[in-house]
């Protein structure tokens, strides 16, 4: 069990040393001046000017390898630089917005796997049924409306035909609990209906399959009730693939709530994110994707770990 | 064409209408999609402009048809290019291992690091917006995905034989790949690409919502949603009619890869789920009905007569045991011998109510003998009523010990579980009572191996444990369906020992032993009932019957058993019939060297040759 | 031995490196080990042993599917571990193999014939508008009709399947054929039909077969010699009469003593069977491998491990105490009425 998290682990930290690594070759190793390419507009020609003084800012000047260290520097102090459209510290930023993103992210999270292991589990019981059918369609159609139709159709809805929910915003819940909790209530649940439908597969999956194994048979061999089956059996079990998934999907998340905060005008990481790309502000891009990655890469291990403890089996396998 | 395939035709139809109104976009009459017509925006549906008109009064039918064509060819064209490229690296890397998995398939993985949404922006950050940087990026974005998939499936055909064969006949790799391995991947492929159109869609929809996909005035269904949000008070259908275009689409390519996936996959679950886990039925007490007072016979244990199984599927029956009659005596050990297709484990199964789902007995008379002496007709049983005498009354062992014991509960949990079902023992009690059933099984130190998981013991300690769990309410008949089969013969012997011992300790213990090995039989049974095809064509006691044998089969089967150091082993011609191409008379007729006209016709009469011994051959005096 | 060996396998091994504990001590865990063999044409001869014990290995590595990680294989005197390329595919002709698993060893997705016609076409054995007359007669030659020759291998039962795989490894008109546990996995009246197809075959094209399987019965009745192998080593090698007959291992006349028979013994025991199980191939016991599920052993088994000395001629065995004695079914004869 130590080799296996201490193999992970390793991993892991390997695997965010190579992200670190592609996302300077991606902005150093494209083809023409990386100045230039962040300063022209379309076919429109970069000041020359221009591109001088931002090459000195970002260090292009430097040798390559130079470069390179500052970059690993930056990631491994945490100093991502400061941003170029407002000279705002870069760190700082991401220091205050990344809760908020992480807030709807555990928010939905929780909602999804609270409604979506049951309802899951219910339909694989009832597999071939009604009910099933209906909830196969339900996660279906979940599944496949883009966040940013949910998110204007659930405004329309809540904000401006019932008027019940504010369509959008941000207050701090040390100045108004109330409002925050409001506020947070249509982004976590837009975000939370299609986690929802893919923990409600999922879960149906994993509980159909298990449902066919032999141990199951043989807990009814025993003697044993339903709810005793169906507890330390059937859901013990498929649970395992669930959370991985939901882990996953979390881990996914962290750079995929863009088009929810940008909906509800949530101030978070993402949304940053996109006006960062937008005005290419290079600091700012590369600090936000270093730290979605590292979150990632970890969250990803942590996944594992957690798998490991559930499954008996899974520290023995030889990687 | 299978049910799973023609429940392709809905998606795969519904998904080629989408494609072809998008496509045939330039030849439909549709109206320019950028005229516009400023004094009537927000115009609803009229003559001329079916959805009506949009913000600057363009057709709204005509920029969604249009719209689409950007997200397909986006989707679509990444969709392929992913496909082609991960397709290669997937097999390169999974047939060829080591170094060359290296550099394709763990490379790729490297892009899986980078949540999605964001490599996406990442490379229109560095390429800017528009349609070609957009399929680039969801090109490098599904790689990896795809190389994954066809990776996996490759490493596992790789190690089939077929494989192998091709390696030993001397074929190059290239050759193996392209014809064997290739065609042998192909189901996760297709189902990958049809999820990934869907997925494509999304991301693609979202960045051109966002502005950073789809360059207007190019229409696209993201960025009709961004604008028709400006208007959402005043026109609320402008968000509708887009919105409902892309998730609809989505979603008929997610069905289309549903549908695919379970046409393409063999252990397709058509009519799953559990019936037994679903509620009603009685509270667990034995029904009035299933029960009688009076025993027949003093000693009879068990009594099966003319109990047929048969699976059933929409109104359709297939008889798969017919008029089986098995009777066990108390303490006595009765052999069910025969070959795959025989019916004998479901018959074992049908016993305790293990049965799958689709199969359920249609006929015939199960009267087992409970403890307190009251008779238990096992037909009228529903599960609550299973439940009651699983483990106490009749308890079962399987086959594979190492599926049939929970990889994530240790050894000593699933053995009190059984205890704990039953209410006899609590606490601390059945903690002693567990190391001492694992000690009665023979595993040594069995303190310890209480606390190991199924995968921590050996083959046989695992089939060892089996059996404690099976013997831990003192069954009065205990069901092994081929307890020895999947073990070495030395581990084998002891296996068999072990049930010796447990018979010698519980002398009043009925065992229903089910194998193939008929040199097992005859070391551990009194009585032996030989199965074919779905029948019981022979059954006495096991000396008299492999001394004497009174059916043809039961007769070839020992003759093709080579102790006999013949030149030559007698073979059966021919194989078993399928349940659903039973020959018409005697089903062994088409394979029996003793076959006349008369075996061809009626099903042939049960004869008892002693007051012990059943035969259904008509001609087992002319043999004998 | 008067005739010269068709394939000579001299001091084989195979071994897996393992890692153990967290800083990773490499270890060695020998899947096979020091095993010689020779074989001669039209021999057949029998490797049994139980899981675990190497056979698998071993017949790879005769065929050249696996590598050994020391000794080597000669076939026809030119050792295959050095040939590449063209030479190597000209020695994949004459060396074929028939699998265990008969859902597993054909492709699901193509015809039997153009599986069949495979090693026909890769080896050109015959001129191409001769193969399908060449498929048939293969087809014919293992028992089946000409019309299966279109049909996919679902359409098979489980022995046809077999069939079908000899009729594929016949078509490069091989001298060697590595069977696999060829028959563990059909049906017992389908098995008699494999062995007798395997036996003309053998009889008919003069084929050297190595037959690896765990069934005793089977291997006695088809096999000119045995081979039994334990943990990796050959623990006793002769005659097949010899071997069965007056075991002089006693891992040997354990195996069949534990081998049930359709005449058991009247005063069955516990005492003939062998107690605990097979020590963990990455862990083995010091000397002699079987030593501590040995009734027989005393104290020096443990200090080295026992050559494979002669018993008599073309007969040895591994045991500081190898002798012939009557197997376990002799005296069950002996002791019935």
């Amino acid at each position: 069990m130590i080799r296996y998290v201490a193999i992970r682990s390793l991993t892991a930290i390997f695997l965010v040393w190579v992200v670190v690594t592609l996302v300077f070759m991606l902005l150093h190793l494209v083809p023409g001046d990386p100045a230039e390419l962040l300063l022209s507009q379309g076919s429109i020609a970069a000041d020359p000017a221009a591109v001088a003084a931002l090459r000195e800012r970002m260090g292009l000047n430097d040798p390559i390898w130079q470069q390179y260290l500052d970059h690993l520097g930056g990631v491994v102090t945490g100093d991502f630089g400061a941003s170029f459209r407002d000279g705002a510290p870069v760190a700082e930023q991401i220091a205050t917005r990344l809760p908020r993103t992480l807030e709807i992210i555990i928010a939905a999270a929780v909602i999804a796997a609270a409604a979506g292991i049951p309802v899951g589990t219910y339909a694989a019981i009832r597999a071939g049924g009604r009910v099933d059918g209906f909830v196969n369609f339900l996660a279906s159609a979940a599944m496949s409306t883009p966040v940013f139709v949910v998110g204007s159709v659930v405004i329309l809805l809540f904000a401006q035909q019932l008027r019940i929910l504010p369509a959008g915003g941000y207050v701090p819940f040390s100045v108004d609990p109330v409002q925050h909790l409001k506020l947070l209530l249509m982004p976590a649940g837009t975000v939370a209906l299609a986690l929802w439908a893919v923990i409600v597969r999922m879960s149906r999956g994993a509980v159909l399959e298990v449902l066919q194994r032999d141990y199951v048979r043989t807990a009814r061999a025993k003697g044993l009730g339903r709810g005793p089956i169906l507890r330390r059996h059937v859901v013990r079990t498929a649970l395992i693939p669930v959370l991985t998934v939901l882990g996953l999907e979390m881990g996914t998340l962290i750079g995929g709530t863009v088009l929810v905060e940008y909906v509800f005008n949530w101030p978070g990481l993402s949304g940053y994110l996109v006006a960062a790309v937008d005005a290419r502000d290079y600091p700012e891009v590369v600090g936000i994707v270093m730290t979605i990655s590292v979150i990632f890469v970890f969250l990803n291990l942590a996944v594992d770990l957690v798998n490991a403890l559930l499954d008996p089996r899974i520290s023995l396998v030889r990687r | 064409m299978t049910r799973a395939q023609r429940k392709l035709i809905l998606p795969a139809t519904l998904a080629a209408l989408v494609v072809a109104v998008i496509v045939l976009a330039p030849v439909l009459p549709l109206p320019d999609v950028r005229s516009m017509d400023v004094p009537n925006r927000f115009a609803g549906p009229s003559a001329t402009h079916w959805l009506g008109q949009d913000e600057f009064g363009r057709d709204v039918l005509a920029r969604l048809i249009w719209g689409g064509r950007a997200s397909l060819f986006i989707a679509v064209g990444s969709a392929l290019a992913a496909a082609v490229i991960g397709t290669v690296l997937g097999l390169l890397g999974g047939y060829f291992r080591g170094l060359v998995e290296f550099v394709t398939v763990r490379a790729a993985e490297v892009i899986l690091c980078l949540p999605p949404l964001l490599l996406a922006l990442l490379v229109v950050t560095i390429l800017g917006a528009g349609t070609w940087p957009l399929i680039l990026a969801l090109t490098i974005l599904y790689t990896p995905i795809y190389a994954r998939v066809v990776y996996s499936a490759t490493l596992q055909v790789r190690s089939l034989d077929y494989v192998t064969a091709q390696k030993a006949m001397g074929a190059y790799p290239l050759r193996i790949l392209a014809t064997t391995v290739l065609p042998n991947v192909m189901p996760p492929l297709l189902v990958q690409i049809s999820l990934v159109v869907a997925s494509a869609m999304l991301i693609e929809s979202g960045l051109s919502f966002l502005g950073l996909g789809v360059v207007p005035p190019t229409p696209s269904w993201g960025l009709m949603i961004q604008a028709a949000r400006g208007s959402m008070e005043v026109a609320p259908m402008l968000l509708l009619w887009p919105s409902l275009a892309l998730a609809g689409t989505i979603l008929t390519f997610n069905f289309l890869c549903d549908r695919l996936q379970t046409a393409l996959d063999p252990r397709g679950i058509t009519a799953g789920g559990a019936l037994w886990l679903r509620g009603g039925g009685s509270r667990g007490a034995v029904p009035r009905s299933a029960r009688r007072a009076a025993a027949p016979k003093q000693d009879t244990l068990l009594e099966v007569e003319g109990m047929s199984i048969a699976a059933q599927n929409a109104g359709t029956s297939l008889e798969l045991v017919r008029r089986v009659s098995v009777t066990v005596r108390r303490g006595e050990t009765v052999a069910l011998v025969g070959e795959s297709g025989s019916g004998k484990s479901i018959t074992g199964l049908a016993l305790t109510g293990l049965l799958p789902d689709a199969l359920s007995i249609t006929g015939g008379d199960v009267r087992f003998v409970a403890r307190d002496g009251e008779e238990i007709d096992l037909g009228a049983l529903d599960e609550a009523g299973f439940r009651r005498i699983r483990s106490g009354e009749i308890s079962m062992v399987f086959q594979d010990a190492a599926a049939s014991l929970n990889p994530v509960l240790r050894i000593g949990e699933q053995v009190a579980e059984a205890l704990r079902a039953h209410g006899g023992a609590r606490g601390r009690d059945v903690d002693a009572r567990v190391v001492e059933l694992l000690r009665q099984v023979g595993l040594p130190d069995p303190e310890r191996r209480a606390r190991a998981y199924p995968h921590e013991l050996s083959g046989g300690q695992r089939q060892r444990a089996m059996i404690a769990v099976a013997v831990a309410n003192n069954p009065r008949l205990l069901i092994a369906d081929e307890p020895t089969t999947a073990l070495d013969p030395t581990i084998q012997a002891q296996i068999l020992e072990l049930f010796r011992s447990l018979k010698k300790a519980t002398p009043d213990m009925g065992l229903i032993f089910i194998t193939h090995d008929l040199a097992v039989v005859a070391e551990i049974a009194d009585r032996v009932t030989v199965m074919y095809a779905g029948e019981v064509v022979e059954d006495g006691p096991a000396d008299e019957v492999f001394a004497h044998p009174h059916h043809p089969y039961t007769a070839a089967l020992l003759a093709s058993v080579p102790e006999g150091g013949t030149d030559r082993l007698v073979a059966i011609p021919g194989t078993v019939p399928l349940p659903d191409a039973m020959p018409e008379g005697c089903r062994f007729a088409p394979r029996c060297s003793h076959a006349r006209d008369v075996c061809r016709t009626g099903s042939p009469p049960t004869s008892h040759p002693t007051p012990e011994r059943r035969t259904r051959c008509v001609r087992w005096k002319e043999i004998a | 031995m008067p005739e010269t060996s068709l394939i000579e396998a001299h001091g084989l091994g195979r071994n897996y490196p393992m890692r153990q504990g967290l800083l990773g001590r490499q270890k060695d865990v020998w899947a096979v080990r020091d095993v010689s063999l020779n074989m001669v044409r039209g021999e057949s001869v029998g490797v049994v042993g139980e899981s675990g014990c190497g056979k698998s290995t071993l017949g790879r590595m005769m065929m050249g599917l696996e590598d050994p990680s020391i000794g080597s294989v000669r076939f026809d005197g030119r050792d295959i571990a050095g040939l590449r390329g063209a030479e190597r595919r000209r020695l994949a002709r004459r060396m074929q193999m028939v699998f265990q698993d008969p859902f597993g060893s054909l492709d699901p997705r193509r015809s039997v014939g153009a599986q069949i016609a495979d090693g026909l076409r890769i080896h050109k054995i015959v001129p191409a508008r001769e193969i399908a007359d060449e498929t048939t007669r293969l087809i014919e030659q293992v028992g089946l009709s000409s019309a299966a020759m279109t049909r996919r291998p679902h359409e098979f039962s489980g022995g046809q399947r077999q069939r079908i795989a000899v009729a594929r490894a016949l078509a490069t008109r091989p001298d060697f054929i590595v069977a696999d546990e060829p028959i563990s996995a059909l049906d017992v009246s389908i098995q008699a039909q494999v062995v007798n197809l395997l036996i003309d075959l053998r009889r008919d094209l003069d084929l050297a077969i190595l037959f690896i399987s765990h069934d005793l019965h089977i291997v006695r009745h088809f096999c000119d010699r045995i081979v039994v192998m334990y943990l990796g080593r050959i623990v006793e090698e002769g005659p097949a009469e010899q071997v069965f007959g007056t075991p002089a291992h006693p891992y040997t006349r354990a195996l069949l003593a534990a081998t049930p028979s359709l005449h058991p013994r009247p005063d069955a025991t516990g005492d003939r069977i062998l107690s605990g199980e097979l020590p963990s191939p990455s862990n083995p016991p010091s000397g002699c491998a079987f030593r501590k599920r040995c009734p027989i052993a005393e104290p020096a088994c443990a200090k080295a491990v026992p050559p494979l000395e002669a018993v008599e001629g073309g007969w040895r065995a591994a045991c500081i105490k190898a002798g012939p004695r009557p197997a376990p079914d002799e005296t069950k004869e002996k002791g019935r009425p």
